[in-house]
């Protein structure tokens, strides 16, 4: 067994090149395959683990896929603005065991701003249920305070105490609101969700930062020093969206078709769980599409390795006598092939990746190659006697000895 | 060519076994439609510690009449336009908006057929699902009465879709909520969800 380990592994370094390339491009495909395998499974992960615990999302009249992946991803935007007396009235609704509106809009270097008011950190959950942390610091008491979530602190290497300013939108060119800097005040842990891309700031924020705005630009002639914003109502008019946790689950169809049609504003109530199903149910023909494109990688990787052995197997014609005249077998060939075949697989390129790896397809592959071209196994085998011979082994080191002869030897 | 014509015989009987086995999938049914019925796995035996089979109909309290606002009221002999008629018509729906639980069920085990509605977002492990009667049940269509959702809690992560039918097993519980909706629902403490399997 050794002596046929030791010649296949010297074969192969004898088209070590050859050999290369096609372990390299099953390596890359491979590992292209694992990759896709791998973000699939990462993408849907993070968007399942970013929102739980909440019954109801609501909003104004729009799509319902729309308004989760704004209100909970930050992804898009929303056509409407819901008021806030119908948020009142839903948040007042005896089946309601907390409300938490939330408006968003406003952008700092990017990242998303939330309007909330300080509750949000209680009763926002994800995952699990886990329940926001703070890393360091508290939730925002005064007006102009922020809480950043652990990604905009670490990317933008805030700490505690930190002046940002916030823009009217979230395109790095928007207009800032340069009057009315914010302090970080708190730093949320990690979550692994949208929540670390956020700013928080509460609802009376969002209001002060626009008293002196209309319609998304500032009014020339007009600005209200961040000292004398408390002299104005600072309720906010309209918001983006209400989470909604109810008291009993059982009752979320009741509540949601209750806020569609007995709090007067045309709205809707979603249920963020229904919604993501359907997401995922439209992102599976991409993904499978995905799937497919790096399968076929493989797969046609997989058929240059196999071009590669047969080609080789060609060359070798003349090994396979040799290897009868030294006594060995059809067994004993086999084995040779199939060590060879096993090294390659059990070569990091396989082990990298997800999908088995096919120890036997070369031998399997190459042995009716080979009794295609006629080799008198049997014949030769009777020939030397059928039992075993003197000394196989410096025969083969002979014939090992001339590989360098124009034929190849295996 | 004997071999090849076998093999697709072979292929294809093969195909229609995968295609029998398959659950029941959201495609299955149309909005609106209810769970069409199926054999129990397993025969109830309730002294066995088997769950009992439980249909969607049984959630109904016996002694409770949704009708009753329409008993001793002759349609035929009320004028057209009789406030009468729109009145008992009234209390029947709303005697449906808060539909009581069937409290002799409290405490059972039980077995029952339904479409999930997940309230979590991963498919691959709900934690907490409605069970409800009916195909698109608020989705698409107006919510089935209180006593027709069942909010389960799964003890191991279950594995369902929206809208797919499944078998959940596991203890049933009427638990008071004092809210305009209705005085008490259902809650499922669910030990097992088993994919729902038409016999066909």
């Amino acid at each position: 067994m050794r002596q046929l380990c030791w010649l296949a592994a010297h074969s192969a370094w004898n088209r070590r090149y050859t050999l290369g390339l096609v372990v390299a491009a099953i390596a890359l495909s491979v590992a292209l395959l694992s990759v896709i395998e791998r973000l699939r499974t990462d993408l849907r992960a993070s968007f399942a683990q970013a929102v739980s615990g909440t019954d109801l999302i609501v909003g104004a009249r729009s799509s319902p896929l729309q308004l989760v992946l704004y209100a909970v991803f930050r992804m898009g935007a929303v056509t409407h603005e819901m008021s806030w007396d119908s948020a009142q009235a839903i948040a007042r609704h005896p089946a309601v065991a907390w409300a938490v509106p939330v408006t968003l809009g406003d952008g700092h270097r990017g990242y998303p701003v939330l309007g909330a008011p300080a509750s949000y950190f209680q009763h926002f959950r994800y995952g699990a249920g886990e329940s926001l942390r703070f890393a360091t610091g508290r939730p925002y008491r005064g007006l102009f305070e922020a809480v950043l979530g652990a990604e905009v602190a670490e990317r933008l290497g805030y700490r505690l105490g930190q002046r940002i300013l916030l823009a009217h939108g979230h395109d790095p060119l928007a207009p800032t609101h340069a009057d009315k800097p914010f302090t970080v005040v708190g730093i949320l842990a990690r979550t692994g969700t949208p929540v670390d891309r956020t700013v928080h700031i509460g609802l009376e924020a969002i209001e002060a930062i626009h008293l002196d705005w209309q319609g998304g630009a500032p009014i020339p002639g007009l600005a209200i020093p961040p000292e004398l914003v408390g002299k104005f109502d600072l309720t906010p008019k309209s918001i983006t969206t209400v989470l909604l946790g109810l008291k009993s689950r059982a009752q979320v169809f009741a509540m949601q078709r209750w806020v569609e049609t007995q709090v007067g504003e045309p709205l809707m109530a979603v249920l963020p769980g229904v919604v993501l199903d359907e997401l995922w149910q439209m992102l599976a023909v991409a993904e499978h599409g995905l799937l497919a494109v790096s399968a076929l990688v493989a797969g046609t990787s997989l058929i240059g390795l196999v071009a590669v052995i047969l080609a080789g197997l060609n060359e070798r014609r003349r090994s396979w006598p040799s290897c009868a005249r030294w006594g060995r077998g059809r067994g004993a060939s086999w084995h040779c092939w199939s060590w060879k075949g096993w090294g390659w697989s059990s070569s990091p390129s396989y082990s990298a990746g997800s999908s088995p790896p096919w120890p036997s397809s070369s031998p399997a592959l190459g042995w009716p190659r080979s009794m295609d071209l006629g080799l008198p196994w049997v014949g030769r085998r009777r020939a030397s006697g059928c039992g075993s011979p003197p000394s196989p082994w410096p025969a083969c080191r002979r014939a090992f000895g001339r590989r360098r002869a124009p034929t190849a030897w295996p | 060519m004997c071999k090849i014509r076998s093999m697709r015989l072979i292929v294809a009987t093969g195909l229609a076994l995968l295609v029998a086995c398959q659950p029941a999938s959201s495609q299955d049914y149309g909005l609106g439609e209810k769970i069409r019925p199926a054999p129990a796995p397993r025969a109830a035996n309730p002294s066995a510690g088997q769950p009992r089979n439980v249909t969607w109909d049984d959630l109904l309290p016996p002694d409770w009449d949704p009708l009753a606002a329409l008993k001793g009221l002759d349609l035929a002999r009320l004028k057209d336009g009789d406030p009468r008629a729109q009145k008992a018509l009234d209390d029947l729906k709303r005697a449906w908006e808060h539909a009581p639980p069937n409290r002799s069920l409290h405490g059972q085990r039980i077995r029952i057929p339904g479409f999930v509605v997940p309230l979590d977002g991963d498919p691959k492990a709900l934690r907490e699902f409605l069970l409800v009667p009916y195909f698109g049940a608020c989705i698409h269509v107006p919510p089935p009465p209180p006593n027709q959702v069942i909010h389960a809690l799964a003890r191991e992560l279950a594995k369902a879709q929206s809208m797919d039918a499944v078998w959940a097993t596991g203890r049933l519980e009427v638990v008071r909520s004092d809210t305009p909706f209705g005085s008490a629902t259902y809650v499922m403490q669910v030990e097992q969800v088993t994919p729902y399997r038409e016999k066909r």
